[in-house]
């Protein structure tokens, strides 16, 4: 038993999940709606595209990049999503969801080449990226929204797995959030369980080691990015589906939420570690820290005051950890 | 000629650039010499280029240490906005020389305060720059946007606005204050003791620190700096839009990166001139001024930009592998005549 | 007679203006210990690079195992062949469980694309309890001691079934209790009849450990003898080659203040309770084994490592330093062992590396530098202490190692430091120049300044010091004047 709690305390996400228990007790206490079923469900479904992304965005810090152009990615996608489908009653809701997810993947790649064969870093190549892809996409829509998505796609968003009811309403699992249980499934099996994934793990310790022992070193980072831009498609496809229409300007700068939530998660950004559990736990702190602003009547803008607060703390957090433990290191085996 | 030669074997990037520019300045000047060459146009480009080639100068000092700031653009906005609702102050109303000489300090003062922030933060805990600027970018956007509810603060006195409309003697001020300002980021980059300390950490942080300089103080200045160029800048932009904004000039954020690539400034740091930085801005400028004249959507600009920034790094990348192979065929050889 | 494992022969490595290996020979049977012995750059790292299949040798060479012909062009042809690598550095992923470190390797070999955690962690334990660890597999490396990082090394090593292993240089960072029981691992590997490379310049464990030695110097392969037929000076000589004449500088006369005196300094985990002075115009070398806490300590007094406790007097009077920064106004100059990293900063010229502790000193008061002045004075630099080639717009990194390291002394000479201290001042340094710097030292003492030398080296420190002090685990363990001072008093001081 001891040492089951021993284990428990040396997590690192033990933090957040203590945080998340004492804010959550907090705002109950304000407002009691919060805790409800109906309202969890709720939190799930709009925090799925962020969620989705993070689990795309979790390799790359692990491996020690940066992928910056994701915001400009799920634009993209939502944008051709929205273009395939508008007016168009007659699509295989399988076929669109893939098509996206590989045209994010395609991007993915881009990325991936031009950072492991042109060795140009990863936080240079995503921002040009994510200014190319952006404006692009500016570029063709003017801006302006696509409705008329079909009947059927809106009936997959509104989709609920179960019904209970809840604060009088009858609920249940919806889409987006079974797609961003899918997302982490899928990447914690990636991750644990898969070479590639250990290989991850191993560039992000010890790129050196790394290709000393035999890792394709290139061809794993080119798939870390692919794998982003799979996962960044696939949150284009939860998030128009909540909406119901398309806005290309909306995704701009979610790029900082996605990093600062796998980084809350106990991710380092100097690469090596990081797992789905707390990235989990992550993108439940920054909902309820979201939801609890909210529920306090904070005004809107000071939200991205609070964003840019967290991520600063959370990084510098970080960093300092990392210091004291160095500076505990034993170099010499003195003497006493 | 001989002199030609010598700036050409001494400063072969900047060469290249201006080269680069002139051919790019006559192609535009020949297609529409009616439109592009027309008194108005090149006056609109140097009006715009001075608070580009300030943003630049401001993100190719972080460039130069290994960093980066990415919070150049809301750190100007956030320092303006201040500045703008002081100067809808009854006081500055009714002096308008004065409130705008402090506006103008003001602005200044907030922008290195905010490059103290992303400094500090930097030199004294050790975070990488691109994520102090990432953090710090969204921290001024959001304090920018609280202050004005996501609108624009106007209303400035007169006098303000003469800054980026004036002109003395047919020289636009701007153009002037970006002159003072290259001469100035020339003698501090490259001649001073602190420049020097700059561009030794650039290479080699460990070492620079070892040979007994405060490399702290020094990062710390690097964002200062930093601060006072896109201070500056932000005082150039309010007063050419006669208001203030977040999203005013974001898209100079990459173009000052990609200026500062091209320019020859390595990304990794260490080396790069401020001729060559100014010299990127005036083609990018040229580039973008020339599109709009042909009413070709700023996103093109935007696109053209990132695309050049890649290709550029990687066109250099290339090169170096290039030249590297060589040198080692070349060593073989060599071993193998001698053998 | 068996088969040897492994047969090199006329293996040669250039690299751009020097010959690292030339045509050497090496052979290892299975069961053997065998003992590569040299000094610095005699070869030893190009060999264990080139059988690690991380670097290729030159054309012409012959790699045969078990009797065939073979190539290692990369890293995986040599684990397949079953030779595996105990880097000095380990290579391991500290972010990682003990148990991926051993068990990864086979999974990458067989390249299964889907783990089976189960029989990695059986495969680790059973790897662990077969050198006789017994510590927990799930541990994340990052936690263990370095003894354990180690032994996480060797447990890696022997689940590959590695048919050899080669340890480079295994006890520089070991106490003497963990020194043994890796004799005892190495023992049962033989046992098993796996081929043991031992990599290392340590005498006494050579002689515990090996049963053969092959030694090369300067790249050239010299003579491999049997250990019973050989005695530890006849190793020596053999390593040093023909007996040089050691030039003796010391000078016991001492009339000089004592400028730096340390008492009690004390930093836990890095060493404890050291008190020494240094007097103008001496020279003081420290040795001991690598990992004994002398770079520490004088990290410590050049501001880099903060001590935990003790004091540091200059001139008589307390100084807190807590950066170079402090260091350079008191006067006191650091030499680091890496000058790659440390020392240079390699990119920028000579010029600028000179000139960068005392720009202030050519600064208008604008703090603009006057070029002219800053040429003049590295002008007399360059001469004075004869680097070449002589252009002073030359990069760093393109310079010799000698020559490098006489750019980072001038570098220090130049503050005019009241007291110098150099970190292994000749590694990586031909000869030829090692003897120029250890006169430039001598010169600066003579002038009156007080040097302090740190070496592993004990020619060197015999022949540059007036006075030795002696380091082991941490603290100070024993003083010499440098007169009939022999390598194995202070050998016995240094090891336990």
């Amino acid at each position: 038993m001891q040492k089951i709690i021993e284990k428990i305390t040396k997590k690192k996400e033990l933090g957040v999940f203590l945080m998340i228990i004492i804010l959550s007790a907090l705002i109950t206490m304000v407002n009691s709606s919060f805790l409800t079923l109906d309202n969890i469900f709720d939190f799930l479904r709009s925090n799925a595209t962020i969620g989705i992304m993070a689990f795309g965005m979790l390799p790359v810090l692990i491996s020690g990049g940066i992928d910056l152009s994701c915001s400009s990615v799920i634009s993209l996608c939502a944008v051709v999503a929205g273009y395939m489908m508008a007016g168009n009653s007659g699509m295989n809701p399988v076929l669109v969801v893939c098509l996206i997810m590989l045209l994010g993947g395609f991007m993915g790649l881009i990325n991936g080449v031009i950072i492991t064969k042109l060795k140009i870093p990863p936080i240079v190549t995503t921002l040009g990226t994510q200014t190319i892809i952006l404006a692009g996409v500016l570029l063709y829509t003017n801006g302006m929204w696509i409705s008329g998505l079909p009947q059927w796609f809106i009936d997959f968003g509104k989709f609920q797995l179960g019904s209970i009811e809840s604060a009088g309403k009858l609920t249940g699992l919806s889409t987006q959030a079974i797609l961003m249980f899918a997302a982490a499934f899928v990447t914690w099996l990636m991750l644990k369980y898969t070479l590639v994934g250990r290989g991850i793990y191993a560039i992000g310790g010890n790129r050196r080691s790394a290709m000393r022992i035999g890792y394709n070193v290139d061809r794993i980072e080119i798939f870390i990015y692919v794998y982003a831009g799979l996962m960044t498609g696939l949150a284009a496809i939860a998030n128009i589906s909540i909406v119901g229409q398309v806005d290309p300007n909306t995704y701009l700068n979610y790029e900082m939420d996605v990093i600062s939530v796998v980084v809350l998660g106990g991710a380092s950004v100097m690469g090596g570690v990081g797992n789905v559990f707390g990235t989990v736990l992550g993108v439940i702190l920054m909902a309820v820290i979201k939801n609890g602003l909210v529920l306090a009547r904070v005004p809107t803008y000071w939200q991205k005051v609070v964003m840019g607060l967290i991520i600063l703390i959370t990084i510098s957090a970080d960093v300092i950890n990392r210091k004291r433990e160095q500076a505990k290191l034993v170099r010499v085996d003195v003497e006493e | 000629m001989k002199i030609l030669k010598d700036i050409r074997s001494k400063y072969p990037n900047e060469f290249v650039l201006f080269g680069i520019f002139v051919f790019l300045f006559v192609v535009m000047s020949i297609l529409s010499p009616d439109k592009f060459l027309s008194i108005t146009n090149l006056q609109t480009m140097l009006f715009q280029m001075p608070e580009f080639g300030l943003m630049a100068l401001a993100m190719m000092i972080a460039v130069l240490t290994g960093g980066m700031n990415l919070s150049i653009i809301t750190g100007s906005t956030l320092a303006t906005i201040i500045a703008g609702f002081f100067m809808r102050t009854e006081f500055v109303q009714n002096n308008p020389a004065l409130g705008t000489l402090l506006a103008v300090l003001m602005t200044i003062f907030i922008a290195c305060m905010t490059g103290v922030l992303n400094g500090a933060i930097v030199a004294y805990i050790g975070v990488a720059p691109m994520l102090v600027t990432l953090g710090t970018k969204t921290l001024f956007e959001g304090l920018g946007l609280q202050f004005t509810k996501g609108s624009s603060v106007s209303g400035f006195p007169e006098l303000f606005n003469k800054i980026g409309s004036g002109t003395l003697f047919g020289i636009p001020y701007t153009l002037i204050i970006l002159i003072i300002f290259t001469v100035l980021s020339y003698f501090l980059f490259e001649r001073s003791k602190w420049g020097m300390e700059v561009y030794m950490i650039g290479c080699n942080e460990t070492a620079t620190r070892f040979s007994g300089v405060n490399t702290k103080a020094t990062l710390l200045k690097v964002y200062i700096y930093s601060g006072l160029m896109y201070g500056i800048a932000g005082i150039l932009i309010a007063s050419r839009y006669c208001s203030a904004k977040t999203d005013y000039g974001s898209s100079y954020l990459m173009q000052a990166l990609t200026a500062v690539v091209l320019g020859g400034t390595s990304i990794a740091g260490g080396s790069g001139t401020v001729a060559g930085t100014i010299l990127a801005v005036m083609i990018i400028q040229t580039v973008s001024t020339g599109f709009n004249i042909y009413g070709i959507n700023r996103n093109i600009v935007n696109i053209i930009t990132g695309v050049i920034l890649i290709v550029v790094l990687a066109i250099r990348y290339l090169t170096q592998v290039v030249i590297d192979r060589k040198k080692i065929r070349e060593r073989v050889s060599q071993s193998r005549k001698t053998a | 007679m068996k088969q040897p494992f492994l047969e090199i022969e006329n293996i040669s490595k250039t690299f751009p203006g020097v010959k690292a290996l030339d045509s050497v020979k090496f052979d290892i049977y299975p069961g053997e210990v065998h003992a590569l012995v040299g000094e610095n750059g005699a070869g030893k790292s190009t060999l264990i690079k080139i059988l690690a299949g991380v670097q290729p040798p030159d054309a012409g060479g012959i790699i045969k195992i078990n009797g065939k012909t073979t190539n290692l062009k990369n890293a995986m042809d040599s684990i397949k062949q079953g030779i595996s690598v105990i880097y000095q550095d380990f290579s391991l992923f500290t972010n990682l469980t003990v148990a991926e470190n051993i068990g990864i390797n086979e999974v990458l070999e067989k390249k299964q694309k889907v783990l089976k955690w189960k029989q990695i962690y059986k495969k680790a334990e059973n790897a662990l309890k077969f050198i006789g660890a017994d510590f927990d597999p799930h541990e994340i490396v990052e936690n263990l001691s370095v003894a354990r990082q180690q032994m996480v090394a060797i447990a890696s090593a022997v689940a590959q079934d590695a048919k050899m292993i080669i340890m480079d240089e295994p006890t520089s960072a070991l106490s003497k209790g963990e020194v043994e029981h890796l004799y005892e691992i190495i023992d049962t590997l033989k046992a098993k009849d796996v081929a043991i490379m031992f990599v290392s310049h340590k005498m006494d464990e050579l002689f515990r450990v090996a049963d053969r030695f092959t030694v090369f110097r300067d790249g050239q392969y010299v003579n491999t003898v049997d250990k019973n037929k050989i005695t530890e000076s006849e190793l020596v000589s053999m390593m040093v080659g023909r007996k040089i004449q050691i030039k003796q500088y010391a000078n016991l006369e001492r009339k000089g203040n004592v400028v730096l005196r340390v008492e009690n300094l004390s930093k836990k985990g890095n060493y404890k309770d050291i008190s020494f002075e240094v007097r103008e115009g001496e020279v003081v070398g420290i040795t001991g084994l690598v990992g004994a806490g002398r770079s520490e300590v004088m990290q410590s007094i050049f501001g880099i490592l903060k001590a935990d406790s003790g004091k540091v007097y200059i001139n008589e009077k307390q100084v807190f330093i807590r950066s170079p920064e402090d260091a350079l106004l008191n006067g006191i100059a650091y030499i680091p062992e890496s000058r790659q990293t440390q020392g240079l900063v390699l990119e920028k010229t000579i010029a600028s590396n000179i000139t960068l502790p005392v720009l202030s000193r050519f600064c208008n008061k604008f703090g603009i530098i006057d070029r002219k002045r800053q040429r003049e004075n590295v002008d007399q630099w360059v001469e004075m202490l004869d680097v070449r080639p002589n252009d002073p717009d030359m990069l760093a990194l393109q310079l010799s190692g000698g020559n490098q390291q006489k750019v980072v002394l001038a570098k220090w000479i130049s503050t005019q430091a009241k007291i110098l201290i150099v970190d292994e001042p000749t590694n990586g340094v031909d000869i030829g120049a090692k003897d120029e710097i250890h006169k430039i030292l001598r010169k600066l003492a003579s002038e009156g300044t007080a040097v302090i030398v740190i070496s592993s080296e004990l020619p060197e420190i015999l022949s540059v010091s007036d006075r030795i002090l002696v380091m082991r685990r941490g603290r100070i363990s024993g003083e010499f004047e440098n007169d009939n001072v022999t390598q194995e008093m202070i050998m016995n001081k240094a090891i336990v």
